[in-house]
Formats: structure tokens, sequence, C-alpha cells
């Protein structure tokens, strides 16, 4: 299905892609694609950051716990051996669905962990976009039993 | 805020790399609890070598003090740096060698 607003957002991401040169060093998302950051769905997440859907793959390993004591502090980590460009972690228990996006730079390792807040109960989800345009995806679900954004 | 800890290891030519940054992360309702104004640390990124390592656009949903740990290929006394700006336009950098 293609409505307009994802047509336009499409529209948007390829042209951004041609203006920015392949080596520039650093990328600002929240600047560059400032919508896929108040999303509040992971699949619109997703589509407004990367312009399409992902495809969930073994490829991407996403390792986080299965119960997190604490939601202030769950710690996850992504890896992946495919040609990445950019990683997205996601997750759908707080507000906004976007965590953080790391650009991958030329011949980079994708091996990253970071902790993140979440409110309750929710699935984290990495996304991976290979150099080729390629969009996979992992998900886990993680039982918080203490909620961590002030709740 | 302050200094971000950083903990730099080479192993067979891969860099370990951890990191501290020291900043509250504050969403917007944990701003509203402190009575404080929703504040995060936005994009953090790493140097060595006069190349960006690593990168990262971040949201207010990274835990307080975030961390973070990445690799990179690279060698024992390699100058990295790591800089963050956060939503306010604050920034910090911070520079440590590889062991």
């Amino acid at each position: 299905m293609m409505n307009r607003r994802n047509f336009l957002g499409l529209g948007l991401g390829v042209a951004a892609a041609a203006m920015v040169p392949a080596n520039l060093a650093a990328v600002d998302f929240r600047k560059e694609k400032p919508k896929a950051w108040s999303a509040t769905k992971v699949d619109e997440a997703v589509k407004e950051l990367y312009g399409a859907a992902a495809t969930e793959s073994a490829d991407v390993k996403l390792k986080a716990p299965d119960i997190a004591e604490n939601g202030a502090v769950v710690p996850i980590s992504v890896e992946t051996k495919l040609d990445a460009e950019s990683v997205a972690i996601f997750q759908d228990a707080n507000p906004e669905a976007t965590v953080a996006v790391f650009t991958v730079p030329e011949g980079g390792i994708v091996d990253y962990s970071l902790r993140l807040k979440m409110q309750k109960t929710g699935n984290v989800s990495a996304v991976v976009k290979t150099r080729d345009g390629k969009l996979y995806s992992s998900a886990k679900l993680v039982k918080v039993t203490k909620g961590g954004c002030g709740g | 805020m302050g200094k971000t800890r950083i903990k730099a290891k080479e192993k067979n030519g891969i860099v370990t790399v951890k990191a501290m940054a020291k900043h509250e992360m504050l969403s917007g309702v944990e701003a509203k609890k402190a009575g404080k104004e929703i504040n995060f640390i936005t994009h953090l990124k790493a140097e060595a070598g006069g190349k960006v390592v690593f990168e990262v656009s971040m949201s207010q949903f990274l835990s307080k003090d975030p961390y973070i740990s990445f690799d990179y290929a690279g060698k024992k006394g390699d100058q990295i740096t790591i800089s963050w700006v956060d939503l306010k336009g604050n920034t910090q950098s911070d520079t440590d060698t590889v062991k």
C-alpha cells in the first residue's frame, strides 16, 4: 500500500540521499528525519526513517534481557555481519518509538551496546539498513517489572 | 553534565570502546517531575585518526548517563575523541588514548 504520506516520505528520502555525499562524516538523524523521532508506532518510525518496512532476519543479532527489573536501565546490544550503512533501535513501551540511530562508517564494525529506558513491558527492535538499501530487522520482548520513565 | 568517561582497549587490531557520557537525559515525563526542562543528548560521535569511527543520533529514551560501547579497526596509542551535543546546544568533548 502506498498512501500519499508514505509516498512523500519516500521521495524526501531519495532526495536527501542524492544530496548527501556517501562519505559525509556526521549525520544527525534528528535534523535529517525529524518526523521519525515523533512517530509513536515502530512501523511508522521505520517508514519515516528509511522509507520502507523491514524484513525479519536472523542476520540481525539483537540481545536484550527477558526480564528487566529496572526499566530505567535496560541493557541491549545489536550485532550484524551485514554490510550495514545505518542501524536503528526502536521500542513500543514509551510514548515515541525511536531510541537511537547509528550511522555506520565505511568498513565499520556493527557491535553496539547501549542502555535504554522503558516505561513498561514491550518489544525492543533493531533495524539494519545495508549499503545496497535493504532493510532487515529483529525484535525481542522485554518484560519490565519496574517502569523507567518516572512511572 | 560533565566529562565523558572513556575506556578504549585494542586487541588484534580491533579497538573496543566503552564510554559513559554524563547527562540527565530528561524525557518529557521526567523533566516535568523534576521541574526542569526536557533535555537530552541528541548526537554523539567518536573520532580517531581524523576519521569518524562511530556516531549515533539519540532520543530521550537512553538511560541517564548514557553508556555505549562499540568496536572499530584501530591500534594502541590512537587518540580517541568522543563529543556530544544536547537539545539545548550544550557540547562536551573528551579525549583518551587507546590502551
